[in-house]
């Protein structure tokens, strides 16, 4: 046996893997999303495109609105916050670069319900928050509502995603030449026309890995609402997680996967094709 | 001895600071100033940790409230300790974690080697299908799950076999998302390998697998482990898969806090999730040490 062919046969239990148990389930949500049920709640498979018509309910239109709306404003928050961060970092750390970007990981890896409910902990009704302003004098019970707005939403998905924004960011920055910045300099331009022919050109492939980063897993996030948020603040992944959960209609809820998993295709498409990778960031 | 005089001679001089010439560097322009940067990353890093020091804080409260810390207590850490099935989920989690770490890392690290060693026609497409994995949104992915186990559950059941929802089917859709971050850590590592040093070890006599042995798996062993502790922590922490494919005798942990959110909250959860933070932080704190030592390492193997 060659070598070639060892190494080849190596390609065969991830692959297989990843086909019975990625790419086959994925079908199913197809047949799944055609399907009806039977008086049980199991599915009949059969040819139902009206799962679709059901999808695309006028009820259901601003969810699917709205989900891409608190998924761009996610984006965008996260890149103007996590921009200069990263910058920062890049440029002006020096020694510190290292410990810095472990910092900004290293809260992420604390459990994600966990983060979220911290969220829910400062500023619940009878949150830290609340609590302060209390003392503070301020009246109303509670002095301010933070929970079930889209502040508050928009606002958890930003703290879950925002160091998947900062990494890439990071990394086009270290990549980049510095000295390049100095020629910008060199030629008279302003700090501001620096930064806007240097160096975000520069570093546009991180920006767009870390929008997508970011953008991706908060168009279909449902822990965040269900904590934070509430009727107001529903996103397609509620409606997705309630068909799947008791009383749900399994072929709407996989027709509505379908049509997330078509939302975010573009993205994946974009992400795929873009030279940078978030693992370079590590 | 030319060389030396040389040396001696032009020493003083470069090493002359640079404000010996009398000119003091320009000054920054207000852009260019990092003060402001400095000001608001501290700001971001006080975003980043605030929350979650505040659950931790809260865990040593000796008192129900999330408002007013009275005394340090570890009432709620003994409150914990009593809870049965907190205590069974937190076992059920370290189970399905460990599973699919062990054959998670077996399969990526099986996979880069096949991607980068192999040059077939397939090659192209197992890379797709991973990268695909890894950007497909989990809802999706474990949605999908959910639907094909119990779909092939209803056709089992009346053969006689049962693949209920279980631990099981947790670990196999945690071992699904995991394939691809042990693969691009340890492919990246491979891919950075001097081959020639395992050819110069076959040259030296040293058979295929000795040379894999002693040569090229040393090198790789610190991307494994640092894979292997990145999958065990991100199973440990994973809620959205777990939550759509867990049964409902016993609940990972995510599930379980997710499950008491909605009752209210209770110190009992900062207690818990103050000593999941705590494992997981100092995981990956292990693995990021353990990647980076060997970075050092390995240039210092190229240096000789």
């Amino acid at each position: 046996m060659s070598a070639n062919r060892l190494w080849r046969l190596l390609l065969l239990p991830g692959g297989l893997w990843l086909l019975v148990l990625f790419i086959a389930p994925f079908g199913m949500v197809i047949a799944i999303s055609l399907a009806t049920t039977d008086f049980l709640g199991r599915p009949v498979f059969g040819f139902y495109p009206e799962n679709y018509t059901q999808a695309f309910d006028p009820l259901f239109i601003p969810v699917l609105l709205r989900s891409v709306g608190f998924s761009v404003a996610t984006t965008l928050l996260c890149l103007v916050i996590g921009y200069p961060v990263a910058y920062m970092i890049a440029r002006y750390a020096g020694r510190f670069k290292n410990l810095l970007v472990v910092l900004i990981i290293l809260p992420w890896f604390a459990d994600y319900l966990v983060r979220i409910y911290a969220w829910f902990v400062l500023l619940g009704d009878e949150g830290v928050v609340n609590g302060a302003l209390r003392f503070l004098g301020f009246h109303g019970n509670p002095p301010v509502i933070f929970l079930n707005t889209p502040t508050a939403v928009i606002g958890g998905l930003v703290y879950d995603y925002l160091p998947f924004m900062i990494l890439p960011i990071y990394a086009a920055l270290e990549r980049m030449d510095p000295s390049l910045i100095e020629a910008g300099k060199d030629l008279y331009g302003t700090p501001l026309q620096t930064f806007l022919n240097v160096t975000w050109p520069a570093t546009i492939q991180g920006v767009i890995a870390g929008s997508v980063l970011v953008g991706l897993p908060a168009v279909g996030d449902f822990a965040t609402v269900q904590i934070l948020g509430g009727p107001n603040t529903y996103m397609i992944g509620n409606l997705i997680q309630d068909q799947f959960t008791a009383g749900g209609f399994w072929p709407l809820g996989a027709a509505l996967t379908i049509v997330l998993m078509a939302i975010l295709s573009v993205l994946i498409v974009i992400y795929m094709r873009s030279a940078a990778r978030p693992s370079e960031a590590f | 001895m030319a060389t030396a005089v040389e040396r001696s001679a032009t020493a003083p001089l470069s090493s002359a600071p640079a404000d010996a010439t009398g000119r003091r560097p320009p000054r920054p322009r207000a852009f260019d100033q990092p003060r402001f940067l400095k000001f608001f990353t501290a700001v971001v890093f006080l975003y980043l940790f605030a929350p979650i020091f505040v659950v931790f804080l809260f865990s040593f409260n000796s008192k129900r409230s999330t408002q007013i810390f009275a005394t340090f207590s570890l009432r709620w850490y003994d409150v914990l300790i009593h809870d049965q099935s907190m205590l069974g989920s937190l076992w059920a989690s370290i189970e399905v974690a460990f599973v699919t770490m062990l054959a998670g890392t077996v399969i990526g690290t099986l996979l880069a080697f096949g991607l980068v060693r192999s040059n077939s026609r397939v090659n192209r497409p197992a890379d797709v299908l991973m990268l695909l994995n890894l950007v497909s949104p989990e809802i999706v992915t474990a949605i999908a799950l959910l639907l094909v186990f119990s779909e092939v559950g209803s056709i089992l059941t009346p053969l006689g076999f049962k693949l209920g929802l279980s631990l099981t089917t947790v670990a196999l859709g945690h071992i699904t998302w995991s394939i691809p971050y042990v693969t691009i850590i340890v492919r990246g590592r491979l891919a950075s390998l001097n081959r020639e040093v395992e050819e110069a070890a076959q040259d030296l006599g040293a058979t295929n697998l000795q040379a894999m042995r002693l040569v090229t798996l040393p090198l790789l062993w610190p991307a494994i482990i640092a894979s292997a502790l990145l999958v065990f922590v991100m199973s440990f922490d994973d809620f959205v898969t777990s939550y759509f494919v867990s049964g409902i005798d016993l609940e990972p942990l995510p599930i379980r806090i997710y499950t008491m959110i909605h009752f209210g909250v209770t110190p009992e959860i900062n207690a818990i999730g103050t000593i999941m933070m705590l494992v997981t932080i100092s995981i990956v704190l292990l693995a990021l040490f353990i990647y980076s030592r060997q970075q050092r390492a390995r240039l210092t193997f190229l240096a000789e």
